[in-house]
C-alpha cells in the first residue's frame, strides 16, 4: 500500500520552481531516502507534505486521502523532525515531548506513558527533568526526534537529522530510525550524506533542481551505470596532487581527492584497464600508495554521473 | 482544550525565579525612587503657565465683583486671568472639569466657594491664597453692615472644593499606580515577540504541523500571556501595598478591570504592530510608542493640566486614560472614567487582535 503519493507536486517561488512536478510513491514499511545537494528541494517537498507551506500545483495523498481536503487527518498521521532544532530550551525534555504529543490529542496517563517511551527510545530517559539548554548538540537532536514520535505517527519525516553532530549521537539516530521502522512506521529520510542514505534506506530518490532524476533501490540505482568502474587508491597524503594529470589519461572519467581519508577515487570506462598508468601517474607525482581497490560504482558516482556535480562539493 | 494546552505552555516557559525577581525588582525600585526620592519635587517644580479662573458675582448689586476686580488690579496677579462668568454654577464647573479653566470661584456675600480642578494643584493653592486674602479685606469692608461675619474664623470664609476627588495622592501613592500601568504597557514589547519567538525557535514548524489550528495557537498564546501578566501585576500591587503602603482604594474589582483591560491593550498592541510592521523594525516602533506613551502619560512625573505641550498631548497617551481613571477611582470613588478607560483599552485591543488575526491567516506560517 502507498503511504504517500506525490503527484506532479510543484512549488514555485515567483518564477523559480523549488520543486518541479515531483511524482513519487512511498510504500508502507519503507525507509525512503530523499538524496540531494543543498538547495535541491528536499525541505520544500517535506514542508508541503507536512502542510507547512501551500502547494503551488499537484497533489499529495497520504494513506489514500488528499491532504488538501483532509488536513487534520494528514497532520495527525505525520511526525516531522525539522531540519533545524525545534524545541523549547526553557522546558524540560519531558515537558517538551509531553507538550507536543498533547497537541495530537493524547492526554492523561497515556500521554505520560507515550512521552516517557519516546524519551527512552531516544536514550534520554535519564535526562527527563533536564533542560535542553544544558544538552549537547547530539542530545538536542535526539530530543528533536522524541518530540516527533510520541504520538506514533504512521509516517515519520526526518529532514537531515544528523547535520552537525558527534558520531555517537549519529549512530544512535541511525539505529533509532531502523528501530522505528521495525516498529511499523514508514520513514522518509532526507540527507545530503551519501553514506547515510546508502546504509539506511531501502529505496532512494535522487533530487536535483526540484526534480527526481533517479529512483529505486541501491542496486537499481547503481545498475544505471554499468559502463563504469571505480578505483579507490589509499595514499599517505593526497595533498598537492594535480588531478588534471590523472584526468588526461585516456579512459579516466572523473578524479576525486578525499583529503580527510587520504584517498583518491577515480572512475574509468568499464572496458579499459588503465590501472598501471594511473599508478605511474601517482608515483610520478611523488604520492605514496598504500592500497588499491577496484569496485562497483558507489551512489556518489551515480550522483556525479547524473548531475555532473559531486554531492560533497555542492 | 488545545487553547488551554498552549496557554499552560506559555506559563510553564516562565519559571525562572531569578528572572521573576528581576522583573519584580524593576517596578518596585522605580516606585521607591520616584515615590520617595522624587517626592520633594513632586508637585513643586512644575512650571505654571497662564492660569485661567472663572468667577461669578452672586451679590445683588454686583458690589463683590467690583471690589474683586479692584483688588485684582491692586494686587497685580500676573499669569492669572480671571474671567467673569454669567452662566450657572454647573456650566462653570464643567469648564473646570474638562480642563479649560483651573478653577471657578463663586463669590457670594455669605461666603466664597472655590472649585479647583484636582489636577491643577499648584494653581489651586495660588488661587486660594488670593481668594483668602481678598476675603479678609472684604470682611473688613463689610464688617459694619454685616457684623455677624466677624465671628467667622479667618480663612474659613473661603470654602474650597476639589472637583475631582477629596484629597490628593501622595507621591508614593501616585507612582505605585503610574509605575504599575507603565510596566503593563511595557509588556507590549514582549507581546511583539510572542509569535516571533516561536518562529525563531522553529517550534512554529511543530505547532503548524500538528493538527491544531492557527487560531488555537494564536488565542492560546495570548490567553497564556494575559494570565502571566495578570499574576505579575497582582504581585506588584501586593508588594507596593505592603512595602510602601500604597493606596489602591476600596474598589479593587474596578481597579482590576482597568488594569486587566490595559494588559489586554498592551499585549494586543504589541502583537498587532508585530504583524503590521514586519521584522526588526516592529520592535523599534513598539518601543517608541511605549516611551512616548509613558512620557505623555505621567509615568515619570505627574502631568499638571497647565496647557503646556506635554499636558496638551497627555490625553492621547493610553496611559493617561488608565492613570486618570485609576486616580478618580481611588481618590474620588468615581467609576465613570474607569469604565470609559476600560472600554477604550478593550476596544483598541479588539481592533488590534482582529488586524493580527486577519494578517496571520493570509501569511504562510504563523
Ligand atoms: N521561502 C522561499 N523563498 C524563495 N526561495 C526559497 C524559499 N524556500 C526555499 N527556497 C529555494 O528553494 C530551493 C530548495 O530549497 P530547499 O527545499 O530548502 O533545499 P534542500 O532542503 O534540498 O537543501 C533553494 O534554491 C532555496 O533557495
Ligand atoms: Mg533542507
Amino acid at each position: 500500500m502507498n503511504v504517500l503519493q506525490l503527484k506532479k507536486l510543484t512549488k514555485k517561488y515567483g518564477e523559480f520552481a523549488a520543486v518541479d512536478q515531483l511524482t513519487l510513491a512511498v510504500q508502507e514499511g519503507e525507509i525512503f531516502g530523499l538524496l540531494g545537494a543543498n538547495g535541491a528541494g528536499k525541505s520544500t517537498t517535506i514542508n508541503m507534505i507536512a502542510s507547512l507551506i501551500p502547494i503551488t500545483k499537484g497533489e499529495i495523498e497520504l494513506l489514500g486521502k488528499n491532504i488538501a481536503k483532509n488536513g487534520k487527518f494528514a497532520k495527525s498521521n505525520i511526525g516531522i523532525v525539522p531540519q533545524e532544532l525545534a524545541i523549547y530550551e526553557d522546558m524540560t525534555a519531558y515537558e517538551n515531548v509531553r507538550f507536543f504529543a498533547g497537541l495530537y490529542g493524547l492526554r492523561g496517563p497515556e500521554l505520560k506513558r507515550r512521552a516517557e517511551e519516546a524519551l527512552a527510545f531516544t536514550g534520554l530517559s535519564d535526562k527527563h527533568r533536564s533542560y535542553p539548554r544544558d544538552f549537547s548538540g547530539g542530545m538536542k537532536r535526539r530530543l528533536n526526534i522524541a518530540c516527533a514520535i510520541a504520538h506514533r505517527p504512521k509516517l515519520i519525516i526526518m529532514d537531515e537529522p544528523t547535520v552537525g553532530i558527534d558520531p555517537h549521537s549519529r549512530n544512535y539516530i541511525l539505529n533509532s530510525v531502523r528501530k522505528l521502522n521495525e516498529m511499523g512506521s514508514t520513514i522518509i529520510y532526507t540527507s545530503h550524506y551519501m553514506e547515510e542514505v546508502e546504509e539506511l534506506c531501502t529505496r532512494i530518490a535522487i533530487l536535483d533542481h526540484g526534480k527526481v532524476i533517479a529512483e529505486g533501490t541501491k542496486a537499481q540505482l547503481k545498475s544505471i551505470i554499468t559502463d563504469q568502474k571505480e578505483i579507490r587508491i589509499d595514499v599517505r597524503s593526497a595533498t598537492g596532487l594535480d588531478t588534471r594529470k590523472l584526468s588526461e589519461i585516456a579512459g579516466v572519467r572523473t578524479v576525486t581527492v578525499n583529503d580527510e581519508q587520504n584517498s583518491v577515487s577515480i572512475s574509468t570506462d568499464a572496458e579499459v584497464n588503465i590501472l598501471n598508468r594511473i599508478i605511474q601517474g601517482l608515483m610520478a607525482a611523488d604520492i605514496e600508495i598504500r592500497s588499491v581497490e577496484e569496485s562497483q560504482p558507489s551512489l556518489e558516482t551515480v550522483f556525479l554521473t547524473l548531475t555532473g556535480r559531486s554531492l560533497r562539493d555542492s | 482544550m488545545n487553547i488551554w494546552r498552549i496557554a499552560v505552555k506559555e506559563l510553564m516557559m516562565f519559571r525562572d525565579v531569578k528572572m521573576l525577581v528581576f522583573m519584580l525588582a524593576t517596578p518596585v525600585l522605580l516606585m521607591l525612587i520616584m515615590g520617595s526620592l522624587l517626592s520633594s519635587a513632586f508637585n513643586g517644580s512644575v512650571a505654571v503657565g497662564d492660569i485661567r479662573v472663572l468667577y461669578s458675582d452672586h451679590s445683588e448689586d454686583g458690589s463683590i465683583g467690583a471690589d474683586w476686580e479692584l483688588w485684582l488690579r491692586q494686587s497685580g496677579t500676573e499669569n492669572m486671568v480671571f474671567e467673569k462668568f454669567e452662566g450657572s454654577d454647573a456650566e462653570a464647573m464643567e469648564g473646570v472639569r474638562d480642563g479649560s479653566y483651573s478653577g471657578y470661584a463663586a463669590l457670594n456675600p455669605s461666603g466664597f466657594h472655590y472649585y479647583g480642578n484636582s489636577r491643577s494643584s499648584i494653581e489651586n493653592s495660588m488661587v486660594s491664597g488670593i481668594l483668602s486674602a481678598f476675603a479678609d479685606r472684604y470682611k473688613l469692608s463689610i464688617a459694619g453692615a454685616e457684623p455677624e461675619l466677624e465671628s467667622m474664623v479667618p480663612g474659613s470664609y473661603v470654602k474650597e472644593t476639589r472637583l475631582k476627588g477629596s484629597h490628593m495622592p501622595a507621591a508614593m501613592d501616585y507612582f505605585a499606580v503610574a509605575v504599575t500601568t507603565m510596566i503593563i504597557l511595557y509588556s507590549a514589547a514582549t507581546a511583539g515577540n510572542l509569535i516571533d519567538s516561536e518562529r525563531t525557535r522553529n517550534t512554529a514548524i511543530r505547532l503548524l504541523a500538528s493538527p491544531i489550528s492557527k487560531g488555537e495557537i494564536f488565542v492560546g498564546k495570548i490567553v497564556g500571556t494575559m494570565v502571566l501578566n495578570a499574576g505579575f501585576i497582582a504581585m506588584i500591587m501586593l508588594i507596593s501595598k505592603y512595602m510602601y503602603d500604597a493606596n489602591w482604594g476600596d474598589n479593587l474589582p474596578m481597579v482590576w478591570l482597568v488594569l486587566l483591560s490595559e494588559i489586554a491593550f498592551a499585549l494586543s498592541l504589541g502583537l498587532g504592530i508585530s504583524y503590521i510592521v514586519k521584522g526588526k523594525a516592529s520592535g523599534i516602533v513598539i518601543m517608541t510608542i511605549i516611551q512616548l506613551a509613558c512620557f505623555f502619560g505621567g509615568s515619570y512625573y505627574r502631568i499638571e493640566d497647565n496647557g503646556d505641550f506635554v499636558s496638551m498631548l497627555a490625553p492621547y497617551s493610553p496611559l493617561t486614560w488608565s492613570n486618570e481613571a485609576l486616580m478618580d477611582l481611588i481618590y474620588g470613588g468615581e467609576t465613570g472614567a474607569a469604565i470609559t478607560a476600560s472600554a477604550l483599552n478593550l476596544g483598541v485591543a479588539a481592533a488590534m487582535l482582529l488586524i493580527s488575526a486577519v494578517m496571520m491567516r493570509r501569511r504562510e506560517g504563523l
